[in-house]
């Protein structure tokens, strides 16, 4: 038997909850599991409502809706669905895999919570990494063998395209239809698999789910910010010794995590490809109401810092043409705008004026069956008003002298 | 009743900023840009004429 390892072990500051045990990159197995996290417990549908609400559990995709008003406007009956989204759609983030791979019957424990408490028994994980998917292969065979439960829980490959990862498109493409967000906005917990209610739901917000029913809100609630206790994983990119999958306490200043009053620091990216540029992190906490209230939402959790001896602009241009390329072709302001928004960079970036680029920046938002429109904009628009210097640089001398580093990844090298 | 646009299903035919202006406006390549998605009863009528239209069935008109 193989061991099953994260490429980079992750790491955890102050207390490693979800990362418990794992912190070396190699596999928990089910022993191991419960040695870390105690018998799987259940709750019923309002119990654990109250708990969500009690801990102020946020979704941990992208959107960070309530959990607990999730669960509580789904019915409990053996219809509904659970669908634990694994597709990490976004190539800077890995913290789902690392769940999956290294924790994945943390992940079950949660998803089997969920279920029982719904009173379904119908369960189906979504992922596209392949490490991750034999990982969590190898944790159902370890349940069957030694702690079989009722439900049935499904594991389907899914495409790594990055709309693919958005839940309504990881729902179609479950239903066997195109994995692309559909055109009418309908709310999963209503029609979601099979038109069934859904519970669905990223893969951290499980594991954070099975912790909270294994500690209990108030122990769960002891470390982090009151504002969302606990703790959250986070992917960091490209700021040297950090980098990687870290497991930090809710609440933790940003500076404090990237070392922000460092002399050569260069422009942090918050909340990823569909995320904001910041010059400057000092004052901004890391709990996703903070963040989001200063217009900086986390997203999924990744947080990137281009060296100073590097071109931010080259990688910012690099990442608009990857998002460009990702576009679904569904949506004709997406399509023709992400394109075109992306030859803008590319003109600033050689030094030539792009006179249209605000304007078309603004006349993406909200133009779109999904957020890729919007989180493109959102991406470009804050890079250049905080990259005015370094665009100024390159329409004076057409460059900067520093080189593209690719620090911020394109395509997941698998 | 509020203006929805199918994104996925428009095409840029154009012909709801045509029916429409004091609504919907048109961009570069066509396709629709909401001014005001509240549609007035007083507009109702062109409103509606501008849904029937749409060749592509991508312009609905939903409650609020």
């Amino acid at each position: 038997m193989t061991t099953l390892q994260a490429r980079f072990a992750p790491t955890a500051y102050g207390s490693a909850r979800l990362l418990a045990g794992v912190t070396r990159g190699a596999y928990a197995d089910l022993a191991m599991h419960r040695s870390l996290h105690g018998a799987q417990q259940h709750r019923t549908h309002d119990a654990l409502v109250r708990e969500t609400a009690a801990v102020r559990l946020l979704g941990r995709g992208g959107a960070a809706f309530p959990v607990s008003t999730k669960l509580a406007g789904l019915p409990a009956r053996s219809s509904v669905e659970v669908v634990v989204n694994g597709s990490e759609s976004e190539p800077a983030s890995h913290k789902d895999r690392t769940l999956m791979t290294l924790v994945p019957h943390l992940v079950l424990d949660g998803a089997l919570v969920v279920a029982r408490a719904l009173r379904t028994r119908r369960v189906t994980i979504a992922v596209h990494d392949a490490a991750a998917h034999e990982a969590l292969k190898r944790a159902l065979a370890e349940r069957r063998r030694s702690e079989p439960h009722p439900e049935s829980v499904t594991v389907r490959m899914q495409p790594a395209q990055f709309v693919a990862g958005e839940v309504r498109a990881v729902l179609s493409g479950l239903d066997g239809g195109a994995a692309v967000p559909p055109g009418r906005r309908t709310l999963p917990t209503r029609r979601g698999l099979h038109g069934a209610p859904t519970f669905a739901s990223n893969v951290e917000t499980f594991a954070q789910i099975a912790l909270l029913v294994s500690l209990g809100a108030r122990r769960y609630a002891e470390v982090g910010d009151p504002e969302e206790p606990g703790t959250s994983l986070l992917t960091l990119v490209g700021s040297g010794s950090g980098s990687g999958v870290v497991e930090v306490p809710t609440g933790l200043p940003l500076d404090a995590l990237l070392g922000g009053s460092d002399v050569d620091s260069g422009p942090v990216l918050i909340g990823g490809y569909h995320g904001h540029w910041v010059s400057d992190v000092r004052g901004l906490r890391l709990t996703r109401p903070a963040l989001r209230a200063a217009g900086v939402p986390l997203n999924a959790g990744v947080v990137a810092r281009v060296p100073a001896h590097g071109c931010a602009l080259a990688e910012v241009a690099a990442v608009a043409r990857w998002l460009a390329s990702q576009s679904a072709g569904q949506c004709g302001p997406c399509l023709f705008g992400t394109h075109a928004v992306a030859r803008d960079v590319d003109a600033l970036l050689h030094g030539r004026p792009s006179l249209e680029v605000a304007g078309r920046l603004r006349a993406m938002t909200g133009r779109g069956a999904c957020a890729h429109p919007d989180g493109t904009a959102a991406f470009i628009s804050s890079a250049l008003t905080t990259m005015t210097a370094e665009v100024a640089a390159h329409a004076e001398h057409g460059g900067c002298g520093r080189p593209y580093l690719g620090v911020l990844p394109l395509v997941e090298d698998r | 009743m509020r203006i929805q646009v199918d994104w996925t299903r428009c095409d840029g035919h154009a012909m709801c900023a045509l029916l429409l202006p004091e609504n919907i406006a048109s961009d570069p390549d066509g396709f629709p840009v909401i001014t005001h998605p509240v549609v007035g009863s007083e507009a109702m009528r062109h409103a509606r004429r501008a849904v029937a239209a749409c060749p592509a069935l991508a312009l609905r008109l939903e409650r609020d």
